[in-house]
């Protein structure tokens, strides 16, 4: 029996020891999990890991104690025989994990310690905050850590309760308002009705205004004209166009004050009860009360409301009252009137079938004018075509030529922009057409020569690329952020990485890219081609290569199969202390790759990082070079003293 | 028997230390036993008995039901289990208002239920130790915070540290408080003024009042000032000023059988006694002056009896305490007051005082108790024995008849050297609790071994106070907090409190989810 319980304990004990003999930032969760079966099932194997954390909490290195501490944790939280053995010494824990104490400060390597410090900090304020009740202990090294020494402690339970009370408090308040509103809109409910009835009906008289006295014209006009001549379909077709687009443009000195009215009321209505309707429906969607009868009614008004506005809002417009319009000033008041006009005369000219040269000029200095002022903001002005183009999109070619047209820099060859004609030849610097001069029509550049001239010349720009940062996963945690073109000195050639710093397969990556190379078919073909090729030459190799691994692998395995047969018959019979053993030289093999380049091991944290700085340092700092310093130096000031005094020996 | 008496003394002045067969011949060790020691001998048993269960307990009091324990053996029993589960007390928290180190603490001595507390924020403190405030986690802890406090706001506050903050001895109506900023003020617990006002010459590291005085109202103050100086209450002015120590006095301690006699420790090292009748101090401590047991050898006192006059001082003391020391020991409450009050001063008045000269007493009066300076005095309750912390990180214990060092080798690691430090033993001075850094241990007074370890505060423990009558124990430390340090609640309490509470105690279990 006593021989069976010591086994076990040396079970835990290995269990734990493993799991703090590593650089990794975590407890293999192997291991713990194997460490809590093993401790769940008595009393008297907590009682020994108790023991052995408190014995590894006191090694010199952060590391175990930072893996000791982890699994303190695990435990503490979950059994409470553990938390009464931990609690009697929590001063101590706090001390080797806090480090408060100013003689015992925590030992290396530094960045781990502060973690440690962190982490232990954070876990005392979990612990506190689940079991502070039960335990004194932890109230005490809580309000000393915090009150006395002011730590600072992350308040992970307090800020969430504040942030969660802050969002409730906020919903609450939305919801007095919407209350509050839903109440004046009970008070109100007539009074609004009527008010948007009364505009309603002002319209409704104002459009039968209108109408009438539309009828009234066309009707003459009718008269006036033949009758035949609109008789096939088309014509009449085309008439009945013309005269809608007459309707809505009719506007004469007789109704011309029905029109203000009723372009008055129209914003009225598209401006604020439109608006205030919407605006009414979203407060009752939203608002919850205890008499719903209320609600559902004045919505189901609301929403009657609203489709009748909308309906007259369309009348209004048919009517030819047009609340874009307003809008179309408002934008205008904030671009440039400059390049509006300029806009509108390109307009005119793209559609113009007969563009002549001056108008062809007009257009380009017109361009050139709006160039010359924001030819800094490039960016600024195409959005600005982009938006003319959406807002005037019942033309269809000008887009088409907007597409087509090259942007260009401005440059002294738009003066001359699609001209082909002789240029007078200036020879005092002035301008050609005024009377400062004689004007000599003999002295003429020809047009190819200007053509010569005007050769238009573009600075080579580098299309500004991206460098992408290496992203390749950080010791200490984090990604590398270094930017190399190609290859990244610490961490090799730049590959794609995911989020966590792994290397995204690169296979894929290059059958995505490939299909963006060439458009054209038969250079893709022949790429496929001989990408094959290649593909089934690599593959080989990888073959050949696999194979000898294999050979290899299956040669070491069998050595390892030998080890583990000849350790497990050494090991004691328990079956976990060998599931362990096997474990442990798994995961040494598997880090032995890794290892080779690396080789992070307990020690090698403890070893100060050689800097540059202390490269440079044993450079210069050695003896010898010193002396051959002080001797230049010294030779110096011998040369100088002999040259001040060349008499003196 | 007082002719005795004086022959030893004289006698003990003259022998050289050398030839003192005190301290020379080894000897067999003798503990006394008596007819009349039962009631310790039960004591001792009673502390021995540390794992003592509930079953055993039930047994005791199926004997007291029958008559077969006598009461007080029986609730000595009962009291020395309770302190023998002596933990952390979860359940009762005092909420300290203090924002400096807790320097002092004394629960009052005529109910046992207001625990007073001196800071060195300038701030006093009284709690109700019985009575919580206020609950806290669904009525499972205790909040005994303070009911008054009074701090540097106070009009007539102290300006620095209070060293000392100590109980009126007769009732709660009056406390006395003593300060690093020379004062010493009386208090009126119920309207919190000062009633009177003593201005000292240097800052004050203790203040002690005689718990059995009747006669006298005299606070013993021990200041930076080598003069130990006696404040009268009821006269508001000093009554005495003895001389005597060559340093500050750190700490002062009235007999607890003699209201004329008082204790004094130095930063000299040197533990004086003092009969405030007479000029002088009567006795000063030597660690070299040692005897091996609680008391000194029977057989050897035996033989000095007959061969009479001739021996040591110390052995003629001891002669005479032997041949009194039954009756006085089965008497020793309230009662044994004359005879032991009768005693030392028979002792002084009858010759040494005179007989001794100064020029002789420089040999004695040079004597030290400890190296370095005494942080800390503790007289047992039955006022025979004395123990001495010192700034060497010793603790002895003295036999205050013999004035010898009993030479228990207590298992103290390191006590703190800077400041006074406040020492707690039980009622039937079994146990003696020292501040020792960061913990309280404690000591069993006879062997020195530890017997428990209290820790839990995070900065040094200044001061402790036992209250045997809740067997709690109160700590103060530098980490401004006063811990509870109570009897373990039987398991079947604790549950039924939760039941009374109507919770259950489920949220402190195992929570094994894998």
């Amino acid at each position: 029996m006593m021989e069976e319980e010591r086994e076990k304990a040396v079970v835990v004990v290995g269990l734990i020891e493993n799991a703090t003999n590593s650089t990794a930032a975590e407890v293999d969760p192997r291991l713990l999990k194997a460490i809590k079966y093993v401790v769940r099932n008595s009393d008297s194997e907590l009682r020994l890991a108790a023991q052995t954390l408190m014995n590894l909490m006191k090694r010199d290195h952060s590391q175990v104690r930072y893996l000791a501490l982890l699994i303190i944790d695990e435990l503490f939280m979950r059994s409470k025989l553990f938390r009464t053995l931990l609690v009697e010494n929590l001063d101590q824990l706090l001390t080797l994990s806090v480090g408060f104490r100013r003689n015992l400060p925590l030992p290396a390597p530094p960045a781990v310690a502060s973690v440690l410090r962190l982490k232990a900090i954070e876990f005392l304020e979990k612990w506190n905050a689940s079991y502070g009740m039960y335990y004194r202990q932890l109230r005490l090294g809580f309000d000393y850590l915090k009150n006395t020494l002011r730590f600072q402690f992350p308040n992970l339970q307090a800020n969430g309760v504040r942030i969660q009370q802050e969002r409730r408090e906020r919903e609450m308040r939305t919801k007095e308002i919407l209350l509050n509103k839903f109440e004046t809109l009970k008070e109100n409910f007539p009074s609004i009705k009527d008010e948007l009835q009364s505009t309603l009906d002002e319209i409704g008289e104002c459009l039968e205004i209108v109408t009438a006295t539309n009828e009234n014209v066309p009707m003459d006009l009718l008269d006036d004209e033949e009758m035949e001549e609109f008789r096939s379909s088309e014509l009449r077709q085309i008439r009945l166009d013309s005269l809608k687009e007459a309707e809505k443009v009719q506007e004469t000195g007789d109704n011309k004050v029905v029109f203000d009215v009723l372009r008055e009321l129209y914003k009225l209505l598209v401006m604020k009860h439109l608006v205030s309707v919407q605006e009414w429906i979203s407060v009752l969607v939203r608002v919850e009360v205890a008499d719903n009868r209320f609600r559902d009614s004045a919505l189901k008004e609301f929403i009657d409301i609203r489709n009748h506005l909308r309906s007259v809002k369309k009348k209004c417009e048919e009517a030819g009252c047009s609340l874009p319009d307003s809008k179309n000033h408002e934008e205008e008041d904030i671009w440039e009137e400059g390049t509006i006009e300029s806009f509108e005369n390109w307009n005119s000219a793209t559609l113009d079938k007969q563009s002549d040269d001056s108008n062809i000029a007009s257009t380009s200095t017109e361009v050139k004018k709006k160039a010359s002022k924001n030819s800094n903001k490039k960016e600024d002005s195409n959005e600005k075509m982009d938006c003319e183009g959406s807002g005037t999109e019942s033309n269809p070619q000008r887009s088409k030529f907007l597409a087509e047209a090259p942007v260009m820099k401005w440059g002294s060859f738009l003066d001359n922009w699609d001209k082909k004609r002789d240029v007078l030849a200036n020879q005092r610097g002035l301008e050609l057409e005024n009377h400062w001069g004689r004007v000599d029509y003999d002295a003429v550049i020809p047009a190819a020569k200007i053509a010569e001239l005007n050769v238009q010349a573009t600075v080579y720009e580098e299309d500004p690329v991206e460098i992408q940062p290496c992203r390749a996963r950080l010791s200490k945690g984090g990604l590398c952020q270094r930017r190399d073109l190609r290859v990244c000195p610490f961490h090799g050639p730049i590959i794609p990485r995911d989020d966590e710093g792994k290397p995204i397969n690169q296979t894929s990556l290059t059958e995505e890219i490939t299909p963006d190379f060439g458009s054209n078919l038969v250079e893709q073909l022949a790429k496929q081609a001989v990408k094959n090729i290649r593909d089934r030459d690599i593959e080989e190799v990888k073959k050949r290569e696999h194979d000898k691994k294999a050979l290899k692998r299956a040669k070491l395995a069998k050595v390892r199969e030998h080890n583990d047969a000849v350790l497990r018959e050494l090991a004691m019979a328990s079956t976990s202390r060998s599931s362990a053993v096997g474990e442990d030289i798994e995961t040494t093999n598997g880090e032995r790759s890794s290892a080779r380049n690396k080789k992070q091991t307990l020690a090698s944290m403890l070893k100060k990082k050689v800097t540059a700085k202390d490269r440079l340092a044993q450079r210069l700092l050695n003896t010898g070079a010193r002396d051959a310093t002080t001797r230049q130096l010294t030779l110096g000031e011998d040369a100088k003293y002999r040259e001040a005094f060349p008499n003196q020996w | 028997m007082h002719v005795s008496l004086a022959q030893g003394l004289q006698y003990c002045g003259l022998c050289s230390r050398g030839s003192c067969p005190l301290v020379t011949i080894p000897r067999p060790i003798f503990t006394w036993a008596s007819p009349g020691d039962n009631n310790t001998k039960g004591l001792k048993i009673g502390g021995g008995g540390w794992d003592k269960d509930a079953r055993t307990m039930w047994k005791e009091i199926g004997d007291r039901e029958f008559g077969k324990l006598r009461p007080n053996l029986f609730t000595n029993r009962i009291r020395s289990t309770r302190l023998s589960s002596l933990q952390l007390s979860n359940y009762k928290d005092i909420v300290s208002p203090h924002r400096g180190s807790v320097n002092s603490l004394q629960v009052d001595l005529t109910e046992g239920r207001y625990l007073l507390s001196g800071a060195s924020d300038a701030s006093v403190a009284i709690y109700d130790v019985q009575c919580a405030t206020n609950y806290e986690g669904g009525g499972l802890l205790a909040k005994h915070k303070s009911i008054i406090n009074i701090d540097k706001q106070h009009d007539h506050g102290h300006k620095y540290a209070i060293s000392s903050a100590i109980w009126y001895p007769i009732d709660t109506g009056l406390f006395i408080t003593g300060s690093y900023d020379h004062h010493i003020n009386v208090w009126d617990t119920n309207t919190t003024q000062v009633v009177v006002n003593f201005k000292m010459p240097g800052k004050v590291y203790r203040t002690a009042m005689s718990s059995l005085a009747t006669s006298h109202m005299l606070i013993a103050a021990g200041t930076e000032d080598v003069q130990v100086r006696l404040c009268d209450i009821a006269s508001g002015a000093f009554a005495h000023t003895l001389s005597g120590h060559r340093d500050g006095v750190m700490t002062a301690e009235w007999s607890t059988s003699n209201e004329w006699v008082l204790i004094t420790g130095g930063c000299d090292g040197a533990i004086r006694f003092w009969d405030i009748r007479r000029a002088g101090c009567f006795r000063v401590l030597n660690q070299s002056h040692s005897q091996l047991g609680r008391r000194p050898p029977l057989l050897e006192r035996a033989a000095m009896n007959k061969v009479s006059s001739s021996k040591s001082s110390s052995t003629g003391q001891s002669s005479s305490v032997k041949a009194r020391a039954p009756q006085r020991k089965m008497a020793h409450g309230n009662g044994s007051k004359q005879s032991a009050v009768s005693k030392i001063p028979s002792q002084v008045k009858s010759s040494a005082r005179q007989r001794l000269h100064p020029g002789m007493l420089s040999s004695q009066d040079h004597a030290t108790a400890h190296y370095g300076a005494v942080i800390g005095l503790k007289v047992t309750e039955d006022g025979m024995y004395l123990l001495s912390a010192g700034s060497d990180s010793r603790l002895r214990l003295w036999d205050i008849e013999s004035g010898c060092n009993t030479l228990v080798n207590f298992e103290t690691v390191r006590l703190q050297t800077g400041k006074a430090i406040q020492l707690a033993t039980t009622q039937d001075s079994a146990l003696v609790f020292v501040p020792c850094m960061t913990s309280v241990k404690v000591f069993d007074v006879w062997s020195g071994k530890t017997v428990l370890s209290f820790r839990g505060h995070y900065e040094h423990v200044n001061c402790c106070w036992y209250s045997s009558q809740d067997q709690e124990l109160y700590t103060g430390g530098n980490d401004r907090k006063i811990l509870v340090w109570s009897p373990t609640k039987f398991v079947s309490d604790e549950l039924d409190e939760w039941i009374k509470r109507g919770k259950a105690s489920a949220l402190d279990q195992d929570n094994w989810s894998d």
